[in-house]
């Protein structure tokens, strides 16, 4: 996937479906913090997490309770 | 009574309690103090002396009677709100005693005003405030770190021997590098945190300690607690080293400093480096900035956000809109990042008793542009800065930043990290660390303290 390129529609979709107006500057924003989050966030989404459970309501206040 | 305000915390504690020193006097001089440097700093902004004044005099007998104290404008007050270094929160918030407020109140320390911080607490820099950024005392064109930017340059720069802080993706640990201050990220759950905007919502965020050194962390922090942290003897330490970004992509003098730090503090406890690994440390980092993004936006509606205080900073305006945008399966393989780097530790940590990395990979960067040079190119400060720091805030464990060096005349800082509930292991480590130096680092005085001496360069 061409992320910076998916960003031009991307951003402008995802605002307008939420309804959230942003002004040119916030828009610059946007779309540096995306062009930094977002590579990572598709190499996370390859990650294969089907044999990890999540640790539901962990207490991470200690260590978990397997390992 | 300036001599007194020069003194440790835990002097100004002990001098106070034992008559030598009259905390009205030290109130008051801490007061001009702050009318003096703070100027320069912007760490404090806003002082209360009335309200300073009556908790003096209500203060009851505690290990902090009569010491003077600044809080990040993260916790509320009763007489004050906490503003978040916002034009704008994204939550309602209203004056209240916090967790770290009746922590300092009942151990009878005077809260003589509140840190600046890093707008939203969205920045590891400090150099967006809607106060203006506040200042490192090591050099006033450099940052202060964030995002407890005002407690870090208090302190550093010797208005208060203690500050309160919170940490959520590394927000103690980031300034006291960057000030050349001890700060102490306490295991999930340990420190007093009722009273926060997201107490019931946040799974990284901590209160925690901005001191000198690690005995006056200890006195603070215990305080915090609720319970006394004890000092131990970290004899034949085992720690861990890591052959990763976070301990390789550094700036040459911060590597080096740093594992001459590591050695010294194998050699005075008598004990060993281990080489661990941790796969799962570069999808943390992401998982812990996804996170605490999420969880920030519990209080967030589209009509807020529509009408967003124009003095919030674009920066800030728009990354609260784009948090709405980050896709929610992300969140969900960041839970299960959590649960593969917890277990993962709690493997590792039968193998050593703490993990050690730079703080962060450079030393404090302009004010006016925070980028950094690595050996793998520039980046801004804030990439840089979450790689080593995310860690602990992702799985709840402890980790303590310490002065190890000075490059450019600015400090460096090492990180240790420790399992769950070993706070005070790492306490013991930093002192071990000063000891093997002879507190040359804690010791050390930034030119904004003034008479101090200053780093060599």
């Amino acid at each position: 996937m061409e992320a910076s390129n998916a960003s031009d529609e991307f951003i402008p979709a995802g605002l307008a479906a939420y309804g959230i107006e942003a002004d040119e500057i916030e828009r610059a924003v946007i779309g540096a913090a995306h062009q930094t989050f977002w590579p990572p966030i598709l190499e996370l989404l390859q990650l294969d997490t089907s044999q990890v459970p999540v640790e539901r309501n962990p207490d991470l206040s200690q260590a978990p309770p397997e390992r | 009574m300036s001599e007194a305000l020069d003194l440790s915390l835990r002097e100004q504690a002990a001098a106070v309690a034992g008559g030598e020193a009259d905390a009205t006097e030290l109130l008051e001089a801490c007061l001009e103090r702050i009318g003096e440097r703070n100027p320069a700093l912007n760490s404090v902004v806003e002082t209360f002396p009335e309200r300073s004044r009556e908790m003096l005099a209500t203060a009851p007998p505690g290990p902090l009677h009569g010491v003077p104290i600044v809080i990040k404008d993260e916790w509320p007050l009763p007489w004050r709100a906490q503003r978040f270094g916002a034009a704008e929160m994204p939550a309602p918030t209203a004056p209240g005693e916090s967790g770290p407020y009746r922590a300092l109140r009942d151990a009878g320390a005077v809260i003589v005003g509140v840190g600046n911080m890093h707008e939203l607490g969205a920045g590891s820099t400090g150099n967006i405030s809607v106060y203006g950024p506040a200042r490192n005392p090591w050099n006033l064109e450099r940052c202060p770190g964030g995002s407890s930017s005002g407690p870090a340059a208090a302190v550093a720069g010797g208005l208060v021997a203690g500050a309160v802080g919170a940490d959520g993706v590394g927000s103690i640990r980031y300034p006291a590098a960057y000030c050349g201050l001890t700060g102490l990220k306490p295991t999930f759950g340990r420190a007093a945190m009722a009273g926060h905007h997201m107490a019931e919502i946040s799974t990284t965020i901590v209160s925690g300690a901005l001191c000198a050194d690690a005995a006056d962390c200890r006195l603070l922090d215990s305080v915090l607690y609720g319970e006394e942290l004890r000092a131990g003897t970290p004899d034949g330490i085992r720690i861990g080293v890591i052959r990763a970004e976070v301990s390789e992509d550094v700036a040459p003098a911060l590597r080096e400093a740093c594992e001459e730090a590591i050695e010294d503090l194998r050699r005075e406890t008598g004990g060993e480096l281990r080489e661990i690994e941790l796969p799962e440390l570069a999808a943390a980092t992401l998982a812990t900035v996804l996170i605490a993004n999420s969880e920030s936006l519990a209080d967030v509606t589209v009509e807020r956000l529509n009408e967003l205080d124009p003095e919030l900073s674009p920066i800030g305006r728009g990354l609260l809109k784009y948090r709405v945008l980050l896709p929610a399966i992300a969140t969900i393989k960041a839970g299960q990042v959590r649960t593969m780097a917890r277990r993962t530790l709690a493997r590792v940590f039968e193998e050593v008793d703490v993990i050690a990395w730079p703080t962060v990979p450079a030393v404090a960067p302009p004010l006016a542009a925070p980028l950094v040079e690595l050996p793998s190119g520039t980046v801004t400060a804030d990439e840089a800065n979450v790689r080593g720091g995310a860690l602990a805030n992702l799985t709840g464990i402890p980790a303590i930043s310490v002065p190890v060096g000075s490059s450019e005349g600015l400090p460096i800082g090492l990180q240790l990290q420790a399992a769950w509930g070993r706070d005070e292991l790492l306490l013991d480590a930093a002192e071990a660390l000063e000891r093997a130096n002879g507190r040359r680092w804690v010791e050390a005085q930034p030119p904004a303290a003034r008479g101090a001496e200053t780093l060599e360069a």
